[in-house]
């Protein structure tokens, strides 16, 4: 996902549509099974827990229309977290006329005990026995025939990412939602029958075969070891910072800026010379900081390589079931800082942005790991933009300095997360996760995820930053940005040493993160300003589309205290390093 | 015997779950056969392996979790 908040999409249902529900356990490919049936794009991914909220789509079969109904994959019905509360109330509420239930035949055991489960609401059911390809290689062999006069209801193989068996699904589904569900044959079981029962299917059902375990199964494990698992950790992260940054840089030079400045630009210059002659108008469109320049240069040379290629290898990481190892072996780490290691999924995505990585939180179980995660991310996790930005205007100058930032930004997290986990009351739930596993990703999935992540920023990201670029040309066309940067000069020549004209950074950078640090490229700073203004805009207060995603999940009143806590760190930590520096530096 | 105690790679028996609603949905039950597979350092998770599975376990809950030794 790039900068946007969720798909909520109103479709419009009709009497005669038909409404179904796509249930079951998470990582059972329900995301596939759903982008496949309704020509939509979801998101998928290779741990638990991608779709946090639901997705509607509209769906035709023969002359039949329907609307199906991602519902958020959930390992019981009995509402423990917000993701099964969402499931359990469209089970109730939502009159659905029939549920189609995907099954991993993988795990048939614990996939079998939610259809037991769903079974109990007297809604039609057809389960879709996905992921059957895997099981066969994997040795696992299941009599379809069998499973299906066990359940009483319609099973279909499928292999959803190769669309096998779904228009079998289809076809099954319309056929019983009509149908009249017998009371006397509904099943209700208590728990430990609910499994006696299970277990009795799968003898029934299953063979397993033995086999050798392959390559990527034996360094799936490996992975989850101290040793080697750590190391690799840190040569996988390594490899994905040099991807990032490195590849970024390359891009960037070789393609990036060369297009933008030998044609893109010219073109708007020579388009509005021949409307338009010189003066305010003029410079505010194409004049050296003007919203054909600087409003193309920034988002296209600047950010986007870096957001492309992080968008990469998060969705590599996604896909190949490694970021569940990743917060194994962190869990102990982050348990200091009041959260278990699962989160480390949304604070990786928040290096990309800020607003899925919230949404994400709410796959986490309690609202206090809901509130710390989503406050470290909104305070000092910078955005792939913000990083791109902090590149251009620190890479050039000095590496050392650009690691400086990251390193201030991983101390900050550090302490800011033991100072919530001791004052925010409540607790964090203990680490139950499972680990799928280690795949090579499906190329087409994969280069569709990255393709939509990346159109999704561009188009989320271009037009704030020509408003902000416009604005800010506005203001300095005009002479009024002089008068601004004259009221909150204290702040900013004073405590923070900046120059006067820093001030348009604080203005644009509520906008959008990295609008806080271009407009200090060219400002000839000293290695002390940029390293005082950098950590100024990392800090400093989450963007605007972060802020509505705060309010919507968590409320105005601890949007607010993020917000003021954010702005306010980010001076008190910009002058504090200001000073000391200076201090220091007199010193000798 | 507490399940976080059992030797990496032993099969044992789970005899005894604490009332934890997520270990039971999540497929882990008594009477099961599971063994360690690794365990991290610093008060950190064990990874257990039950049929072709793998679930990671925070410390607390696998000590929780009573097993005995088969072998």
């Amino acid at each position: 996902m790039g900068c946007h908040t969720s798909k909520e999409a109103d479709i419009h249902i009709e009497k005669d549509d038909l409404k179904i529900l796509l249930m079951g356990n998470p990582n059972v490919g329900k995301s596939v099974v759903f982008s496949k049936l309704t020509g939509m794009d979801v998101m998928s991914a290779n741990y638990t827990g991608t779709t946090v909220s639901y997705t509607k789509g509209g769906i035709r079969y023969k002359d039949k229309k329907g609307v199906l109904i991602d519902v958020p994959g959930t390992y019981s019905l009995e509402a423990t977290s917000v993701a099964e509360e969402v499931a359990v109330d469209f089970l109730k509420e939502e009159s659905a006329d029939v549920v189609i239930c995907v099954l991993d035949a993988t795990n048939l055991e614990r996939n079998l005990n939610f259809a037991f489960q769903i079974k109990e609401y007297n809604i039609p059911v057809v389960f879709a026995l996905n992921l059957i390809d895997v099981a066969r290689r994997q040795g696992v062999d299941i009599d379809v025939q069998k499973l299906e006069r066990e359940l009483g209801n319609p099973v279909i193989s499928t292999v959803a990412i190769r669309n096998i068996g779904l228009g079998d699904l289809l076809e099954k589904a319309w056929e019983v939602a009509g149908n009249e569900i017998d009371v006397a044959e509904k099943v209700d079981l208590t728990e430990d029958e609910r499994w006696q029962e299970v277990g009795r299917i799968i003898k029934e059902v299953q063979t397993v075969d033995h086999r050798h375990p392959t390559f990527l199964e034996k360094l799936g494990d490996q992975c989850l070891k101290p040793f080697p698992g750590l190391p690799i950790a840190f040569v996988v992260l390594m490899t994905a910072l040099g991807v990032v940054v490195g590849g970024g840089k390359g891009l960037r030079a070789a393609i990036f800026l060369p297009l933008v400045h030998n044609w893109i630009v010219p073109f708007f210059r020579m388009l509005v010379s021949n409307f338009v002659t010189e003066g305010v108008i003029y410079n505010v469109l194409v004049g050296e900081y003007g919203v054909f320049v600087k409003g193309i240069e920034w988002p296209f040379a600047l950010i986007l390589p870096y957001v492309f290629l992080f968008y990469i290898v998060l969705s590599f990481l996604e896909d190949s079931g490694y970021l569940p190892r990743l917060a194994v072996l962190v869990d102990a780490s982050f348990r200091r800082i009041g959260i278990q290691g699962g989160n480390i999924v949304p604070i990786i995505m928040g290096y990309g942005c800020a607003v899925p990585a919230i949404l994400g939180t709410r796959a986490a179980t309690t609202k206090k790991e809901r509130i710390i995660v989503a406050s470290l991310v909104s305070l000092a996790v910078p955005c792939a933009a913000q990083t791109g930005a902090f590149i251009a205007l620190l890479g050039d100058h000095s590496l050392l300095l650009l690691g400086l930032v990251y390193l201030i930004s991983f101390i900050a997290i550090v302490i800011a997360g033991i100072l919530m986990d001791k004052f925010i009351p409540g607790q964090s739930d203990p680490m139950l996760l499972e680990i799928p596993n280690l795949l090579m990703p499906d190329g087409s999935s994969l280069f569709k995820k990255i393709w939509l992540r990346t159109k999704e920023f561009m188009l989320e990201a271009e037009v704030p930053m020509m408003m902000g670029v416009g604005f800010a040309a506005l203001v300095a066309e005009t002479g009024m940005l002089n008068s601004i940067s004259g009221y909150v000069a204290p702040l900013t020549t004073g405590w923070l040493g900046l120059p006067p004209e820093a001030t348009l950074g604080l203005m644009l950078g509520v906008i959008r993160r990295e609008l806080a640090v271009l407009p200090l490229l060219d400002l000839n700073l000293s290695t002390l300003q940029l390293l005082v203004g950098s950590v100024v805009a990392l800090f400093y207060i989450p963007c605007l589309s972060v802020a509505g995603v705060l309010i919507k999940e968590f409320g105005l009143k601890l949007s607010l205290a993020i917000g003021v806590s954010t702005i306010v760190l980010a001076f008190f930590i910009g002058g504090l390093i200001n000073h000391t520096v200076t201090y220091i530096s007199l010193l000798f | 015997m507490s399940l976080y105690n059992s030797k990496i790679n032993f099969k044992c028996i789970i005899e005894k779950l604490p009332q934890i609603n997520l270990l039971k949905s999540i497929g882990v039950r008594e009477g099961m056969t599971v063994c360690i597979k690794s365990k991290q350092p610093f008060g950190g998770p064990v990874v257990i392996e039950m049929g072709k599975r793998s679930v990671a376990i925070a410390r607390d809950v696998a000590q929780q979790i009573l097993v005995r030794e088969v072998q």
